[in-house]
């Protein structure tokens, strides 16, 4: 049935997305909830901050604030915020209560930048996309409203894009991929969202090279090709690392993950004999990094159909999914995604 | 930019008065800072109680929540509790049903579709909606009734409206309402009691059970310790209500409408002669004259013990704990201790302990959690020797800490004797004591 779970808990949506983008960055956060949504970001979406402060705020709306419409009375809370806190930018991050009653961001936008001597980002998330159309949303807000033409291309410099812990399953993920990206000769290496401040945004322009490692990311890569010139590829370095030592010979083989490390994993067991790969998504589906045959996901029933018909011999997906398919007599190999399950375990 | 964290005395805000606190201590003025302090706040069903944990009080019931996917997301901490496997179910919404009301035609559909997957029928389903639903002004007590027809089970709405958090009728009063709804009329015992007002049990050694026996009470209930839904159901039974959390409120006064079933109201406090007096009073109410002295007895000596232990330790108070911050911190200074901060709410409702509070330690500081300026509170200005509540915990990482926010309700003397035993082993752990 159409939006019904019954196996899944929903997964990571757009607010949590473009929190994850932000999130290092110094800015002033501000969640345009009543309080349950910045929950459920920073309670559960949000693994760093347990352990790593930002300044995440929820507006605090209650039923009256959203029925008359009051941006005034937001702005006002954002600039007593921001009279109080040291912040290089504010951001409002939309939620469902926004979405329903038609908050205009662009004005939002204006009238908090007229009260604040600060730059203001909206972001239109609506908590009923996904995360990754949250986390694209910010990227591109953010390089629109960043980054700057006038730093010449540094030789031997590499930007990151679409690297959070909802897309890599993994806290350290920035410091794996520099670590990765250093071995192949670039010596700096600027992982936007996990490792790198508001400083190395302005300066993207100076990147040689940007990498996409989730599907997330490809907005604002070519945005920065578009407006800098720079070039990008994708790929994401660390996909092999979740493949066991298995024999994939001649193997049928479901891949569920984002985009960019689900095709990294086809790439892999490709090299390693396997037979025909399918890659299957919850999440975005680019036209530009699909197969023929590759797979949008939606709901649960849908999910349980593929594998019953698909006789595969693997699946590689998070293991929250095994449940959905007790009868499945292959192998399953577990390949953690934080957006789907909530954990950061597994990726060695 | 001061870079600190605002707080103000307990005189400053005496002097001030319960009218006149300053922005920084009042929620509505200000963006709301998150924090691991404010997880309770911000996300009630991450610990404790919330409305997703509290909604499926009722033995056998499972819950449909049937909102956008943010709203369902961090459920999956509830759901990898043994107890709550396979008691969650969603109905995601989208923008089409936002605007088209589509999903409210839905519901009878998942309801039953759930009822199928089940190996054992539900006692009830509830079916949860929040925000969105709200503005929509949704009337879900009709959808439940179609659904009900459908499925021939019990089907209650369960509002988790985080908009309505500081109104009148709160998620967390509507949630308790909705859960005592199903009680139906029965033959009224004389000797059956209902405790209400938490979603676990009060601690098995809490006096109340003995005082009330000493009243005559042989039947005890407690939704939480309800086995079945026949056992809830024979809470309509009962003489009165003791309402122990005054968010029961409203549910005690609709069942004494509704079930003819009339309450009394108990306050968790800490400080031993008003538990002494609350006592009193309650015996007065039934007729009767409690024999408490033992279990006050116990309470003293524990708290004296600590106090040989440790001395006159100095505490910090949070407010993410079984307690109200300023009635516990007014108790520990009166038992001899310091407190040197507070991290919590002032109501009205609680602006008299802080009224008394003012003549034995006015310099006391108290901060509001929600505040932004939190981010930069520092420690290492307020040393205090052991911390109580999560909040407190999370601002004073190097300190002993004592969460107090266990399910299982602490109340009455055996809460301040569990208390003290607990603030003993915690300090005696750190201090590497055998």
């Amino acid at each position: 049935m159409k939006g019904l779970r019954k196996y899944l808990t929903p997964f990571a949506p757009d607010q949590s997305g473009a929190v994850s983008v932000l999130y290092e960055l110094g800015g002033i956060l501000v969640i345009c909830d009543a309080g349950g949504c910045t929950g459920n970001v920073c309670g559960f979406d949000e693994p760093r901050w347990f352990s790593h402060k930002s300044g995440v705020f929820s507006a605090g709306l209650r039923d009256m604030d959203a029925i008359l419409g009051r941006d005034d009375k937001l702005v006002a809370k954002l600039e007593d915020a921001a009279g109080k806190l040291d912040a290089s930018f504010a951001a409002v991050i939309g939620t469902p209560v926004p979405s329903v009653i038609g908050t205009d961001y662009q004005a939002l936008r204006r009238m908090a930048e007229r009260k604040l001597d600060l730059p203001v980002l909206t972001v239109d998330t609506t908590g009923m996309e996904l995360y990754d159309v949250g986390e694209e949303k910010a990227y591109l807000e953010l390089f629109r409203r960043f980054a700057v033409d006038s730093c010449p291309v540094e030789p031997g410099r590499i930007g990151v894009l679409g690297v959070t812990p909802l897309d890599m399953s993994d806290l350290r993920a920035g410091e794996r991929i520099t670590a990765v990206l250093r071995e192949q000769g670039w010596h700096t290496v600027d992982c936007y969202g996990m490792g790198t401040g508001l400083d190395r945004v302005c300066s993207a322009a100076g990147a040689e090279k940007n990498l996409v490692v989730s599907p997330a990311g490809l907005k604002a890569a070519q945005y920065l090709k578009d407006t800098f010139g720079t070039p990008y590829e994708i790929n994401d370095p660390l996909a092999q690392f979740l493949l066991p030592e298995v024999d994939y010979t001649g193997k049928r083989v479901l891949v569920i993950h984002q985009q960019v490390t689900a095709n990294a994993l086809r790439a892999a067991l490709e090299q390693r004999g396997s037979g025909e790969v399918t890659v299957a998504t919850w999440f975005l589906k680019k036209a530009a990094l699909a197969r023929p045959g590759d797979i949008a996901l939606k709901e649960e029933d849908q999910f349980v159909d593929l594998v019953r018909r698909g006789g595969y011999d693997i699946i590689i997906g998070d293991g929250v999914l095994r449940r959905m398919v007790p009868d499945f007599a292959g192998q399953f190999v577990e390949a953690p995604h934080f957006a789907v399950s909530g954990t950061v375990e597994g990726r060695p | 930019m001061s870079g600190q964290a605002v707080s103000y005395t307990v005189r400053e805000l005496y002097e001030r008065g319960p009218d006149n606190l300053p922005n920084e201590l009042v929620s509505n003025t200000h963006l709301i800072y998150s924090s691991p302090a404010t997880l309770a706040f911000n996300s009630p069903g991450a610990e404790g109680f919330g409305v997703k944990r509290a909604g499926l009080a009722i033995p056998g019931s499972v819950m449909l929540l049937v909102a956008p996917g943010c709203c369902g997301r961090n459920t999956s901490l509830i759901s990898s509790m043994p107890e709550y496997h396979d008691r969650f179910f969603y109905l995601m919404m989208d923008e089409t049903d936002i605007v088209t009301g589509a999903h409210l035609k839905l519901i009878p559909q998942a309801v039953q579709e759930v009822c199928d997957f089940l190996p054992q029928k539900p006692s009830v389903v509830m079916i949860c909606i929040t925000c969105v639903d709200a503005l929509l002004g949704t009337d879900m007590e009709r959808v439940c009734r179609r659904a009900e027809e459908q499925v021939g089970l019990p089907v209650r709405p369960c509002y988790m409206y985080a908009l309505t958090r500081e109104g009148r009728k709160p998620p967390m009063v509507h949630v308790r309402q909705s859960l005592y709804s199903l009680l139906e009329p029965r033959k009224k015992r004389s000797t059956s009691v209902n405790i209400l007002g938490f979603f676990a049990p009060l601690m098995d050694d809490c006096e109340l059970y003995t005082l009330l026996k000493q009243a005559g009470v042989k039947t005890i209930r407690e939704i939480s310790r309800c086995k079945d839904y026949g056992e809830y159901q024979m809470m309509a039974e009962a003489n009165f209500n003791l309402v122990l959390n005054p968010e029961a409120r409203f549910a005690a006064r609709d069942l004494e409408e509704r079930l003819s079933i009339p309450s009394i109201e108990l306050k968790r406090l800490y400080e031993i002669d008003k538990i002494a007096s609350q006592y009193a009073a309650l015996g007065a109410a039934l007729g009767v004259t409690f024999r408490d002295e033992a279990e006050r007895e116990a309470a003293e000596a524990a708290v004296r013990a600590f106090r040989e232990a440790h001395g006159a330790v100095t505490f910090c108070v949070g407010e993410c704990m079984n307690g109200d911050p300023f009635e516990l911190s007014l108790a520990l200074v009166r038992y001899g201790f310091r407190v040197s901060e507070i991290y919590g709410t002032l109501t009205e409702e609680n602006f008299g302990y802080l009224r008394r509070l003012e003549t034995l330690s006015p310099d006391t500081k108290v901060f509001s959690n929600l505040e932004p300026t939190m981010l930069y509170y520092d420690c290492s200005q307020s040393p205090g020797d052991v911390t109580i509540g999560k909040d407190a915990g999370y601002y004073h990482p190097g300190c002993p800490n004592l969460t107090w926010n266990q399910d299982r309700q602490p109340f009455g003397y055996a809460g301040v004797r569990r208390l003290f035993e607990d603030l003993d082993q915690t300090m005696t752990e750190q201090e590497g004591r055998p």
